[in-house]
């Protein structure tokens, strides 16, 4: 079964201070993952949020595969975490890969991140991917421009985006569900989306 | 502190997280943060990080992952509310 799992963070939404404490991320970062941050090469309010990205976009790769589960992101562990060379980081070219643990199950994920946004995917098989900024920062704004971002881009006629009971997204066309893994993410005015297509 | 108490209280923790502030003010037991008062993942840690300080309480890693509707938050937080010093 085919899935895709994405989440994007807007860096100037979040709790600068607050990220920093440890008694924020520890509540989903474990000392095991704790160790593979580096000051001198990734900022820790970066860090942290990288992890809860990669975490939170396991989450919804899994759910669509599993549709019990139930986000529980101290149970998905980052195993490894490879931060692009420092020339990469400051083009904004270069992508941050690693791998996370959820049970006996690994996962790749690839990350791109800028002083605005952190934005991640869970890399498992041909996954097409785009972040945007839009105006509004609204619950409802961000949801129908992420749609229609995707609609734009993938230019199938007659598609609408609905919902799986379980709660993850579905491409229907004639009334049907068609095979094709999609998630949306959206965080203050920054939305990104990724889908995979089967071969 | 009784379920009821706690609702009340948990409510003034969720406020800046929600735009809906009339669902809020209708929640219940079975409300589910992020589908419901569609609340985005990234602040359920801040949402945690209040409840300890709103309810004086600590909630560990396992507590933490069981706070998805307001019914599992209630259930954690009397339980630490009522755990023996």
């Amino acid at each position: 079964m085919i899935s895709a799992g994405n989440d994007i963070v807007a860096l100037k939404a979040v709790d600068i201070q607050r990220t920093q404490s440890p008694a924020f991320y520890s509540k989903f970062i474990n000392p095991q993952e704790f160790a593979l941050y580096h000051p001198n090469e990734i900022a820790l309010v970066n860090f942290v949020w990288l992890l809860w990205s990669a975490k939170e976009s396991a989450y919804k790769y899994l759910k669509r595969i599993s549709p019990e589960l139930i986000f529980a992101p101290a149970k998905l562990v980052v195993q490894q975490l490879n931060i692009p060379r420092p020339s990469k980081v400051a083009e904004n070219t270069g992508y941050y890969q690693g791998k996370l643990s959820a049970g006996s199950t690994t996962l790749s994920f690839l990350s791109t991140m800028s002083h605005e946004y952190i934005a991640t995917i869970i890399d498992q098989g041909d996954v097409h991917w785009k972040v945007r900024e839009i105006e509004a920062s609204d619950y409802e704004s961000q949801s129908k421009a992420v749609r229609d971002f995707l609609l734009d881009d993938l230019k199938m006629p007659d598609i609408t985006v609905g919902k799986h009971p379980s709660g993850y997204p579905v491409l229907i066309k004639d009334g049907k569900e068609l095979d094709i893994a999609v998630s949306f993410a959206h965080h203050d005015r920054y939305i990104s989306y990724c889908y995979q297509i089967p071969k | 502190m009784d379920r009821k108490e706690i609702l009340v209280e948990l409510k003034k923790v969720l406020t800046p997280y929600t735009e809906n502030k009339e669902m809020l003010e209708g929640i219940n037991e079975q409300t589910d943060l992020i589908k419901d008062l569609k609340i985005n993942s990234a602040n359920l840690v801040d949402i945690i990080i209040d409840a300890e300080a709103q309810y004086n309480i600590e909630i560990d890693f396992d507590a933490a992952e069981k706070m998805y509707n307001v019914g599992n938050c209630i259930d954690v937080i009397a339980e630490k509310i009522n755990k023996p010093a």
